[in-house]
Formats: structure tokens, C-alpha cells, sequence
């Protein structure tokens, strides 16, 4: 696998130029139309300490009542959308995705569910979350957040010793030890490249072009990317989306019944779920 | 004797309605929204509700209930957006009839189907006259999610306008992105003949338990 990081390295940087390019084209709705605050979601079977808002805090929650995207008689103010010039091709994807979780992910899972008790699936859950800490320490460092990426280390260090290889999550009531989780897409989003496009990708589902490149490039800092054979990072990959699965069966079918059009409501929440961790 | 007590009972009585007057109207954001979901959540967990004969009773019980804390023609206006202005009088009618019927179905249903001894935390309540956020939490077995109310205060009550899951997802934006495609398109008539027929598609899954 370590052979392809140089094309993989200008793969990226290509991608880069592309993006930046689609960055200065970018529709005129401000980025800034949707302005909820950083709050975490957090990795199942942690606490949030949200109650403890600090004075910065309060002044980005009047930011927020404040960017009531409101609507007002002439309909003047508008919300943050993502272009999707690929919308047959992303609609193909969704069908595709769709047929997926019902005709295989779903009942896999159910199944999975069935077998495996709860505490293991968490622990699997911590386990996968933890070899995330890479990712998140590097983007934090990226990003600027010294004292976030110092917290990632420290649960890193913590949860893989205390908590038992991260099967355990013990720093999770740890005040401090829980930052805001973030990626590479976030990273870019930060330094102020747009989202390019939508696109959804088999199995993986909604993304944006700026999204994809993150993923792409966080994925070099993932452990299991290294694995000999890459069998095992399969399988691992695997696991790992059906376990996540397990504790959200439902959820999907109940976006769809309430949805009049469920590829839309599904890019809208993905584009407004990325857009609340920008801020 | 007698007209003492009666003029001590009406004063009583004043008193009374006069504090129940003042309640109502100092009910805070997070008050309001804390009155119904809790008894929202009372009638879910009743054990009787799990009886299939029940489900129908309930649903009811739950709209009473769950409804009053909602401002449906906003939640409407909102939805539709700028759009708004060309729907007819009736139009904007049915409109506000037939979504809210949808919404009703679509959550209640979600309700009832999935509940699980969920919890609310009730975390915060920020508050702009007229519009006021209040976050609350929704704990389920070791998982979570956010939920945040938004809430408009139209003569001295405040009803909801939009809810945002996860911290950022506003439902209402969910609803208008979807809507104003159709608009872009299609009449306001078509719109709602289009959220018509998803009410027929719903409702043999209502009848069934």
C-alpha cells in the first residue's frame, strides 16, 4: 500500500487545485446563512457536559438566534445550499445505497444486532472511534486548536491504556478530554474552500467534492489503512459500518417517511450536518 | 356571615384565576416546551399504550397534547419560504390543514413506533424577544441526540417554529429545500395534492398496529 502515497500525495494535490478553483465559483449564498454552534455529536456512550456554557459561548449562541436564516415577506434571506450538477448520477448512487442497507446492511445488522450484546458493540464502537485519534489530532493541529488537539492525545493515550486498546471509553467523563470531533473536510472548510459539489458515493453515501478529498486524505492516517493483506482493513471497514449500523436501525427509514423526496431531504441534512461543525 | 365568606371565596377565586392568567402567560420558553414533552412522555411510557387497541386512543391523547406547543401556519410560512406569497387564501389553508396533518402523522407515528424509554434533559434556554432556542437532549440507552426547539412569542406565547436535531439539521430548512423544488416546478395545488397523496399512503400503516 505504501507505494501508491506518492500518487495518492498528487492525487491530492490535484484535487486541491480542482477544488480551489470550484471554491472561487462558488454560489453567492453565504456560508454564514446557517450559523448553529459547535457543539459535538458525540461518539455513542459519551456524556456531553453542554450544560456549562461559558461566556464565549453565549456570545455565539446569540450568533445563532441572531442567523434565524429568517423568513420575512419578501422571502429575502436564504439558507446555504451545495450545488449538485451530478444529481442523475448522485440519484443512481442513492438508489444504489438504498437497495444496499435494505436488501443486505439492515438485516446483517438486525442480525448483528441479535447476536452480539450491546456492551461488545459498544466497546466496538470505542474501539473504532479510538483509531480515529489520528485523524482528529492531526485536524485539530491543522486547524489551530492546540488545547483540542492536546485532549485528543490525552484521550488517546488514556482510553488505550485504562480503556483497555480503546475498547473502553473511559476519558468520555473526563471534563475536557472531549473536544469536538472533526476531519479533514472540516480542516478545508476552515480555511475557507467551499464544498465544490455534492456527490454520494456507493456505500459511503452523501458527501461534497471538498468532503471526498478529506476523506481520501484523512484516510492515510488511519491505522487500519496499513494492514497486510488489505483483506483484513476490509473486514475491519466492514465491521465497522455494521456495527455503527446496529445502533441505528430505523433512523433511515424515518427520514424517508417523512420525506417527500428522500434524496433531497437526506443531501439537505448532510450539507446542514456539515455546515453546523464549521462553525 | 354569609356575604363575608362569599366575598372571601370570590376573592379566593379572583386570586386564582388571576394566578393561573399569570402563569400561562409567564410560561418561559423552556417551560413550554418542558409541559408537553413531559406528558408526552408520561402518556408513552403507560404501559396500556402498547396495546394495540390502545395505539389509536393514544395517538389522539399525544396530538392534544403535543399540538397547542406548535404554530403551524409559521411552521408552514417557513417551510414554503418566499413561495408563500403565491398560494391563494384557501391554498394557504390547506396547506397549513394538510401538512400539519402530515407532520402529525409522520412524528406520531415515529413516536409511538420507536419509543424506548428515552429521556429528555432539558439544557438550556436562550432567549432573543421574540425568538428563544431551547436545547434539550434526548438520552437512549447510552445514546444521544440533541434536539433544539425554536420558539416565537406571539401575543405573550411562544410556540414552536422549527426543531434542529444533531445540533444544526433545522427541520423546517429540510422540509423547504424539498418544497421549493416541487414549487420551482409545479402550482401550489400540485404541492398539495402531492402531500395528499402521501396522507393516503400513510394511513393504512396508521390503521394497521
Amino acid at each position: 500500500m505504501k507505494h501508491n502515497a506518492f500518487a495518492a500525495a498528487f492525487l491530492t494535490l490535484a484535487l486541491f487545485a480542482l477544488l480551489a478553483g470550484c471554491a472561487n465559483s462558488r454560489s453567492a449564498s453565504p456560508v454564514d446563512a446557517v450559523a448553529p454552534p459547535p457543539l459535538q455529536t458525540q461518539p455513542l456512550e459519551t456524556q456531553s457536559e453542554a450544560s456549562d456554557a461559558s461566556a464565549a459561548m453565549a456570545l455565539e449562541d446569540d450568533a445563532w438566534l441572531e442567523n434565524d436564516w429568517g423568513w420575512d415577506e419578501d422571502g429575502a434571506a436564504d439558507f446555504y445550499v451545495v450545488p449538485d450538477p451530478l444529481e442523475k448520477f448522485n440519484r443512481v448512487m442513492f438508489v444504489f445505497n438504498d437497495k444496499l442497507y435494505f436488501w443486505v446492511l439492515k438485516p446483517v445488522a438486525q442480525g448483528y444486532r441479535f447476536v452480539v450484546p450491546r456492551p461488545a458493540r459498544s466497546g466496538i464502537s470505542n474501539f473504532f472511534h479510538n483509531l480515529g485519534a489520528p485523524v482528529r489530532i492531526v485536524n485539530n493541529i491543522l486547524q489551530g486548536k492546540g488545547q483540542a488537539a492536546e485532549a485528543e492525545v490525552a484521550k488517546f493515550l488514556y482510553n488505550s491504556t485504562v480503556g483497555v486498546l480503546g475498547f473502553g471509553n473511559p476519558a468520555r467523563t473526563i471534563e475536557g478530554l472531549n473536544p469536538d470531533r472533526t476531519d479533514l473536510g472540516i480542516t478545508l472548510g476552515r480555511y475557507g474552500i467551499g464544498n465544490g459539489f455534492y456527490l454520494v458515493w456507493p456505500v459511503l453515501g452523501p458527501s461534497t467534492l471538498r468532503d471526498s478529498v478529506g476523506n481520501f486524505g484523512d484516510s492515510w492516517l488511519k491505522p487500519t489503512m496499513y494492514l497486510d493483506p488489505s483483506e483484513v482493513f476490509l473486514a475491519l471497514a466492514g465491521l465497522d459500518i455494521i456495527n455503527a449500523t446496529s445502533f441505528r436501525i430505523g433512523d433511515y427509514e424515518s427520514l424517508k417517511s417523512a420525506a417527500l423526496d428522500p434524496y433531497q431531504s437526506l443531501r439537505d441534512g448532510y450539507i446542514q450536518l456539515r455546515q453546523s461543525k464549521l462553525k | 356571615m354569609f356575604t363575608k365568606s362569599l366575598v372571601g371565596t370570590l376573592c379566593v377565586l379572583c386570586l386564582f384565576i388571576g394566578a393561573t392568567a399569570a402563569a400561562v402567560e409567564s410560561l418561559t420558553p423552556m417551560e413550554t416546551v418542558r409541559e408537553r414533552i413531559d406528558q408526552v412522555i408520561e402518556i408513552l411510557n403507560d404501559p396500556a399504550g402498547a396495546d394495540p387497541e390502545q395505539r389509536v386512543a393514544q395517538r389522539t391523547r399525544l396530538w392534544q397534547i403535543a399540538s397547542p406547543m406548535f404554530d403551524f401556519v409559521e411552521i408552514s410560512r417557513r417551510t414554503v419560504g418566499p413561495k408563500w406569497q403565491a398560494f391563494s387564501d384557501i391554498e394557504k389553508e390547506r396547506f397549513v390543514e394538510v401538512f400539519t396533518e402530515f407532520l402529525s402523522n409522520t412524528y406520531l407515528d415515529r413516536m409511538q413506533g420507536e419509543y424506548q424509554n428515552e429521556k429528555i434533559e432539558y439544557l438550556q434556554e436562550l432567549v432573543r424577544e421574540p425568538l428563544a432556542l431551547v436545547r434539550t437532549k434526548l438520552v437512549r440507552e447510552g445514546a444521544e441526540m440533541p434536539i433544539d426547539y425554536r420558539l416565537r412569542q406571539t401575543d405573550g406565547v411562544w410556540k414552536v417554529y422549527d426543531i434542529l436535531v444533531e445540533n444544526g439539521i433545522s427541520i423546517v430548512q429540510n422540509y423547504r429545500v424539498q418544497f421549493q423544488s416541487i414549487l420551482q416546478k409545479e402550482s401550489p395545488s400540485d404541492l398539495i395534492q402531492r402531500l395528499e397523496v402521501r396522507l393516503k399512503e400513510q394511513s393504512p400503516s396508521r390503521t394497521q398496529p
